[in-house]
């Protein structure tokens, strides 16, 4: 599958693109025959069940493809209204299953009239909602029922986010949200992942390619033991994401305390590494077309999309029991 | 875990809570006084005796049919967890050294008395200009007779001064190039022109010494392998036991259940426990969610050894990450002591651990191939980087 979605997504080469591509609309229905956005969509329902190992994948791939689509809130999204009996919520289903209909996610304001920080809300055909209070969703199923403010999130170029101002009784309440809070939390770090671990190659290929004072700069050992460093990191994240979807995908009572630590490990450290990639890359990788930035700011939108690391060490602590106070 | 191996893990369990003795410290491996020294001895062969250790040697030196590689790595996990007295590694890398090289009658005469306890074995390896860069060494083997007369100095011989036999590695042609010229020997630590000095270290204790040779004399019977092929014996990859580096994850696990038991019991100024302030919290969030990474890492390095798809720079991945994990968790705790304005009589014997453990840590980043070694290996091996 990791190759259909490469050779789809055009990441088989190991080079970068040096501009993003907006326009990822038109490819969707491609991707979408490969199912990736019935990864987490029960069988009886049109989906393939609860893989998250699949959907944590591709949350990877498009991470390093730097793919436009919110695709961590979609498959969420899906997963949600897929438990929902409303007609409303089937009919967006669907449409999701069948590449046609794309669905924003976002949590709502606990004013009740606005929703921050959501992704890919333009150009969506709907938006969910989480209800924190109630721990229950809510739908808007038509683009008329919210007012969007794309203005404070130009940071990140490869993907748009919005905040949101409506009206929550307008929207169709679903009780029950499943996994999908968790499950939007680790495709978030995996996407991250995904960049990382992209950028990581790229630039242990160029170290060993770039010469300088005569040799390679991946042999002078200040370059390669940080390469080093990164690449166990890497690896460890890479796994702390994986145990934690082999943990939801079996509805084990660990798979939130790992989703956790998943989303800790990679926010608090994802922008840090890729900023230390940049530097061993030295002057050509500050420039804006050999496009490195576009995973700097992808990664910390990732972690922002969630409020993190900051809400991933309160889910934490809050787990672990230590904040019982003594 | 299938049932077979469950019921294993509870019999070495059971074993261990009802035969072995207590680990002092960590890396604290020489013993006090004689009877201390009987009971590790005694306890190791029981080990040997069933099955539990050295039951992935060859079945006609004592191996047991139907051993698995899953077997070492239960025994060392069962034997963290029982703070039990650990089996020592240079004497599991004799063991194998001389299954691999050793002659007949070599076989016959050293290998019983490592299963009876009878042997603890040194590494006579690094020398004063030679350690990470064990190659350059530079103690002389030259030929007498059909044997050798051995001159140097050897150093960080860990256990040398309760060993009864060390393996040594000396240069036997100082002609041809440095990894061709040194020959592996075997030699019983009593003999004459042996001078061993314990080096006291900064945890207070002393694991490591220096030996000196001085015209020490050696026969043909005491070469392992073959003359000027002894780089060949010490790094053909001899351990058997390859899965003992899982037992790392159930260390780390150990080792940040001391951090929370640390960060209850330290008390701040104000009375309130350090596990109660938000950044002490997100401290522990962070060391738990990198723990993980080290367990998880580890564990699939395991899981390679076990279908026998090891990548050559796994062994120095897993040494590197777990090493450097565990420093940083010893600065942590460090750090909470120092913050605290009193600990609970409770927490008392912990903290006293992590302060040990803090100066002991710097050993395993040093030893077996220092941080900096291992990152050079994992570069070239694993990232296909040029050599620095």
């Amino acid at each position: 599958m990791r190759d259909a979605l490469r050779g789809t997504l055009g990441t088989a080469e190991a080079e970068v693109p040096s501009q993003v591509e907006t326009d990822w609309r038109t490819g969707w229905p491609a991707l979408v025959e490969l199912g990736v956005t019935a990864f987490c969509v029960p069988e009886a329902m049109g989906g393939f069940g609860l893989q998250v190992r699949a959907a944590v994948a591709t949350a990877m791939e498009f991470g390093g493809a730097l793919h436009g689509s919110p695709y961590a809130g979609l498959v969420a999204s899906a997963h949600a209204l897929a438990l929902s009996a409303g007609a409303e919520a089937h009919d967006l289903l669907t449409g999701i299953l069948a590449g046609e209909l794309v669905c924003a996610f976002g949590q709502l304001d606990p004013r009740q009239n606005a929703a921050r920080t959501v992704d890919g809300i333009a150009g969506a055909d709907a938006l969910v909602l989480v209800d924190a209070g109630s721990h229950s969703l809510l739908l808007f199923s038509h683009d008329s029922q919210w007012k969007m403010d794309d203005s404070p999130y130009g940071f990140d170029v490869t993907r748009t986010c919005a905040d949101v101002t409506l009206d929550a009784s307008k929207g169709h309440r679903i009780t029950d949200s499943g996994h999908a809070l968790e499950l939007r939390g680790l495709l978030l770090a995996a996407d991250a992942v995904g960049a990382v671990s992209r950028t990581l190659n790229r630039t242990v290929a160029y170290a060993g390619q770039r010469h300088s004072f005569g040799r390679p700069i991946g042999g002078f050992q200040a370059v390669q033991h940080r390469l080093v460093d990164h690449a166990v990191r890497v690896r460890g994240m890479t796994l702390v994401v994986a145990e934690a979807a082999r943990l939801l995908a079996s509805d084990s009572p660990e798979a939130r305390r790992f989703v956790a630590m998943a989303e800790v490990s990679v926010s608090s450290s994802a922008t840090r590494i890729l900023h230390d990639l940049l530097q061993l890359t030295g002057a050509i990788g500050f420039t804006w077309e050999y496009g490195l930035h576009f995973f700097e700011r992808r990664v910390h939108q990732d972690a922002r999309l969630a409020a993190n690391p900051r809400a991933a060490v309160r889910a934490l602590a809050e787990i672990e029991g230590w904040t019982d106070a003594q | 875990m299938p049932s077979d191996l469950e019921a294993y893990r509870r019999e070495v369990h059971d074993f261990i809570a009802e035969q072995g003795v207590r680990m002092r410290r960590e890396g604290v491996r020489v013993p006090d006084n004689p009877a201390e020294e009987g009971e590790i001895r005694r306890w190791l062969r029981s080990l040997y005796e069933a099955g539990y250790l050295g039951g992935g040697w060859p079945v006609e030196w004592g191996g047991r049919p139907g051993h698995l590689p899953i077997h070492d790595l239960i025994l060392m996990e069962e034997l963290i967890l029982g703070d039990a007295y650990r089996p020592l590694d240079q004497v599991m890398l004799a063991a194998h050294a001389i299954i691999e090289f050793g002659t007949d009658a070599q076989k016959l005469e050293l290998l019983p008395s490592i299963r009876r306890g009878e042997h603890i074995w040194c590494q006579l390896f690094s020398e004063p200009d030679a350690g990470s860069d064990l190659a350059s060494l530079r103690t002389r083997a030259e030929p007498d007779g059909d044997g050798f007369i051995v001159t140097g100095q050897k150093i960080w011989s860990t256990d040398a001064q309760w060993a009864d036999m060390g393996m040594l590695l000396a240069r036997t042609d100082p002609t041809v190039d440095r990894h061709a010229g040194i020959t592996a020997f075997v030699i019983p630590m009593q003999l004459a022109h042996i001078d061993i000095r314990p080096i006291r270290e900064i945890t207070g204790h002393a694991e490591f010494c220096e030996v000196f040779l001085d015209g020490l004399r050696l026969g043909p019977e005491h070469v392992l392998g073959e003359v000027n092929g002894g780089w060949k014996v010490v790094t053909s990859g001899l351990a058997s036991e390859r899965t003992f580096v899982g037992a790392n994850a159930i260390q780390l696990e150990r080792l940040f259940q001391d951090l929370v038991a640390l960060a209850t019991a330290a008390h701040l100024p104000d009375g309130t426990a350090a596990i109660d302030h938000e950044d002490v919290q997100t401290q522990l969030a962070d060391a738990r969610s990198r723990v993980q990474e080290v367990k998880l890492i580890v564990r699939d390095i395991v899981d390679r050894i076990l279908i026998d798809d090891e990548h050559p720079s796994d062994g120095p991945v897993a040494k590197l990450a777990y090493t450097e994990m565990n420093v940083a968790l010893c600065e942590l705790a460090l750090q909470m002591i120092s913050s605290s304005a009193s600990i609970d009589p409770a927490g008392t014997e912990v903290a006293e651990r992590w302060h040990h453990n803090f100066l002991w840590g710097r050993a395993m980043t040093i030893s077996g191939g220092a941080s900096e070694i291992m990152r050079g290996l994992i570069g070239r091996q694993l990232l296909g980087l040029p050599r620095a």
